[in-house]
């Protein structure tokens, strides 16, 4: 990147700082345009497809599945058809804020794919701030979806923008509470050295370090949620109380960017999570160190993001919304005082077993085993619903 | 706090149908309700005033979209008690059949509907996919699936068709094994029961004088079903049980109406087990010069939202005076709702809106 501007700047003959300013911002500008949105788009597309799949499997239907390969190719269609949309505005809208909100939501979810490692290698941007980054960069979703609401000069869509920032900035503590104890765990800010804290095997990742932090991870996963505005807490675009919250005035391709960011902000949760707890990018230790095993990190990378995912899209289908007091009596109740325990607790283990290899691989074994167990239960669970499924129907009629 | 102005309507995806609740809202929290009505009155009463008794059957099973056997029912059981015509054994027994069909797919419709009003979108794809198979065997049974013209005065307008009994028992039993689902999902769901307890809340002391009806009133812990209090039909010689649950939220309404459920199926089975043979209606005078004797009659039978009555009247001539369809959804939508609607809060209206069975197109006629 530095190169190529600095090379831009000598062979177009710039010399003043403000001029090699511009031409920088240029080429960032040019760089986000050219990679960035190809980069995003089809990881919320995907999501997108891969949803409204599992969400007609749930429900006893098909799903999309004409456009290409099952309907693989049904996100591009959508969005074709979201830009031909007539661009409706209302009359009575604050209209320059009206055309902003959209954009503000895509930017907050587009640019935290900055910071997030995919593998060793394939990282953006490796801040030495990266996480403390992302959370402020999704604040930005916050502000577009308010702008949105109050632009619209609509009630519902006031409540919805109003809802939604309460709860953004109520779960913004148990989550940066959370993302805290793995900063201490680690020592460091930086995406990468989180992820490089950590090691291939279950028992060595950050969600198997003690008990707390299994804890700590399910505080994070369900305020993520809560931030994301997924079901059980899509609160501000509840349909059957605020008709669709506070994107009920947009129509066409700035419909489309907020529902691109709420699909892209799905891919965000499942990459914080598999980042900040399962072990990122992390292989065996044969396959790091050179650049030629990046696949094999990127597919272990989204394996593991890809369930996270899963299991957001299969909440969503099973389970009704909570009502807004509850969702504040969640946060504030039970959240925030349990993730500060959590960080004491964290603290008092850390300086405990410091020194201490043995004490901690077996604390970690131990976690591990109890979170596994979960998962196998899960699993067991699920496998032995779906064999005795009462969805079968035999009727003579249709013979 | 400022009081804001809210119009949930006429237009809302909360509400099923065209009606308005105007809201004054502080907050989170609803001070004062009126509903609004008129925006789905087609006049239906005036308009069976000009029509002989026969015409006026397309016009009263439109009177509830989900369950238009309950009008046909009362409206043809009016007219055999005016005219004082005789209904054959079987005969009344398809009725009842016919009625705990309808009863079924409006509570699935229901089912989809609470859920849906929470958010929960996976419950209405499975029960309105459920809803499909009742409605084939409506088809199979009158021609129609939604709008059925089936109950005739005198009778009914045909015999069961060659198989229904195994397909319609085949049926009930993959309802019974659904339910099952239904349960796991809706029922026991941590979430939903969060919501639904202590939501809605209509006092037992207050329940009668409100004027509430059906399952809304069983839900309270008060026992009062037209089917048991003053059989219709053949419901005396069925054994069937009319669950109360104390309460009167949105969750014991909803057990309420989980247990009917399985009770109706069960009326289904006993009806294929029970039903005899014989002659399915009698034969009525040529209907453009069918005089009705002077008098009027009021019958109610209890449908899947409560008890519902047709009070009518005819002075003689081959048209009818007068009808007043009494649904139970009138009192339901619109005094009830302004009495237990202050002090809950916004996001709850739809869902007390669905466990009350409003149904705007009822109300309005």
């Amino acid at each position: 990147m530095e190169s190529i501007t600095n090379s831009l700047i000598q062979s177009w003959g710039i010399t003043s700082s403000t001029g090699a300013q511009l031409v920088s911002l240029l080429v960032m500008l040019a760089f986000s345009a050219v990679v960035l949105i190809p980069f995003f788009l089809p990881f919320a597309g995907i999501t997108s497809w891969l949803e409204r799949r599992i969400a007609g499997r749930m429900q006893s239907r098909v799903g999309p599945n004409i456009n290409g390969p099952q309907g693989f190719l049904q996100w591009i269609a959508d969005g074709v058809k979201a830009m031909e949309k007539e661009d409706l505005m209302p009359d009575d809208a604050d209209k320059p804020l009206f055309k902003v909100a959209p954009y503000f939501v895509f930017m907050g979810v587009g640019a935290t794919l900055v910071a997030i490692p995919f593998s060793e290698y394939l990282v953006l941007s490796d801040l030495n701030v990266g996480i403390f980054y992302i959370i402020s960069v999704t604040s930005f979703v916050t502000v577009g979806i308010l702008l949105a609401g109050w632009s619209s000069n609509n009630k519902w869509s006031l409540i919805g923008g109003v809802r939604s920032a309460s709860q953004m900035i109520s779960y913004e503590i148990p989550t940066a509470l959370s993302i805290l104890t793995v900063v201490l765990l680690t020592g460091s800010l930086s995406m990468q050295d989180i992820v490089k804290a950590q090691g291939f095997w279950p028992w060595q990742w950050h969600i198997s370090n003690n008990p707390f932090m299994i804890v700590m991870f399910f505080i994070f996963f369900i305020s993520a949620l809560a931030e994301g505005s997924r079901t059980p807490f899509d609160l501000p675009e509840a349909e059957s109380e605020l008709v669709s919250g506070y994107n009920t005035e947009y129509s066409g391709i700035r419909f489309a960017m907020f529902f691109l960011a709420e699909w892209g902000n799905l891919f965000v949760i499942g990459a914080m999570t598999t980042v900040l707890f399962l072990g990122g990018w992390q292989a065996p230790v044969a396959l790091q160190g050179s650049i030629w095993n990046t696949p094999v990190q990127f597919i272990i990378f989204m394996t593991k993001m890809s369930a996270v995912v899963f299991i957001v899209i299969q909440l969503r289908w099973t389970l009704p919304r909570v009502r807004v007091d509850q969702l504040m009596i969640i946060c504030w109740h039970y959240f925030v005082p349990l993730s500060l325990l959590s960080i004491l607790a964290v603290t008092i283990w850390m300086a405990l077993s410091y020194g201490h290899s043995a004490l901690e691989l077996g604390m970690s074994i131990f976690s591990a085993a109890i979170w596994l167990y979960f998962v196998f239960l899960v699993l067991f669970r699920a496998v032995r619903n779906f064999k005795k499924t009462n969805a079968k129907l035999n009727l003579n009629f249709l013979e | 706090m400022k009081t804001t102005k809210l119009y949930l309507g006429p237009q809302h995806p909360g509400i099923t149908g065209n009606m308005m609740i105007e809201l004054d809202v502080e907050g989170n929290k609803i001070l004062k309700s009126k509903t609004h009505v008129g925006y789905l009155h087609r006049g239906f009463e005036k308009l069976m005033e000009r029509r002989t008794y026969i015409q006026s059957f397309p016009i009263v099973c439109r009177i509830c979209v989900p369950e238009p056997d309950v009008n046909e029912n009362n409206y043809a059981r009016a007219v055999e008690k005016l005219s004082g015509l005789e209904v054959p054994e079987r005969a009344k027994w398809i009725r009842t059949m016919v009625l705990e069909m309808a009863r079924l797919q409006s509570y699935l419709l229901w089912m989809g509907g609470q859920s849906g009003s929470m958010g929960l979108y996976t419950m209405p794809q499975w029960t309105i996919g459920d809803r499909d198979y009742l409605l084939d065997r409506f088809e199979e049974l009158t021609g129609g699936r939604v709008y059925h013209l089936y109950v005739w005065p005198g009778g009914v307008r045909k015999d069961l068709p060659i198989g229904f009994k195994t397909r319609m028992l085949d049926l009930m039993d993959y309802l019974e094994s659904r339910m099952k689902d239904y349960t796991k999902l809706m029922f026991e769901n941590a979430i939903f029961k969060k919501r639904a307890i202590g939501t809605g809340v209509i006092p037992k002391d207050k329940a009668l004088e409100w004027g509430v009806v059906g399952p809304v009133l069983r839900g309270t812990g008060i026992k009062h079903d037209v089917r048991i209090d003053e059989p219709y039909e053949i419901y005396d010689k069925l054994e069937f049980e009319v669950p109360t649950y104390e309460g009167g939220d949105i969750y014991s309404r909803a057990l309420v109406r989980k247990f009917e459920f399985m009770q109706s199926i069960s009326i289904i089975r006993q009806i294929m087990d029970k039903i005899p043979e014989g002659p399915i209606y009698n034969r009525i005078p040529n209907p453009f010069k069918w005089k009705i004797p002077k008098g009027y009659t009021y019958v109610k039978l209890e449908s899947s939202r409560g008890e519902f009555g047709y009070f009518m009247a005819s002075d003689g001539s081959e048209k009818l005076r007068r009808v007043n369809v009494r649904g139970p959804a009138y009192v339901h939508g619109i005094s009830l709702l302004e009495k237990i609607l202050p002090g809950s809060r916004l996001g709850d209206v739809s869902t007390i809106l669905n466990s009350l069975g409003v149904c705007p197109p009822e109300m309005e006629r």
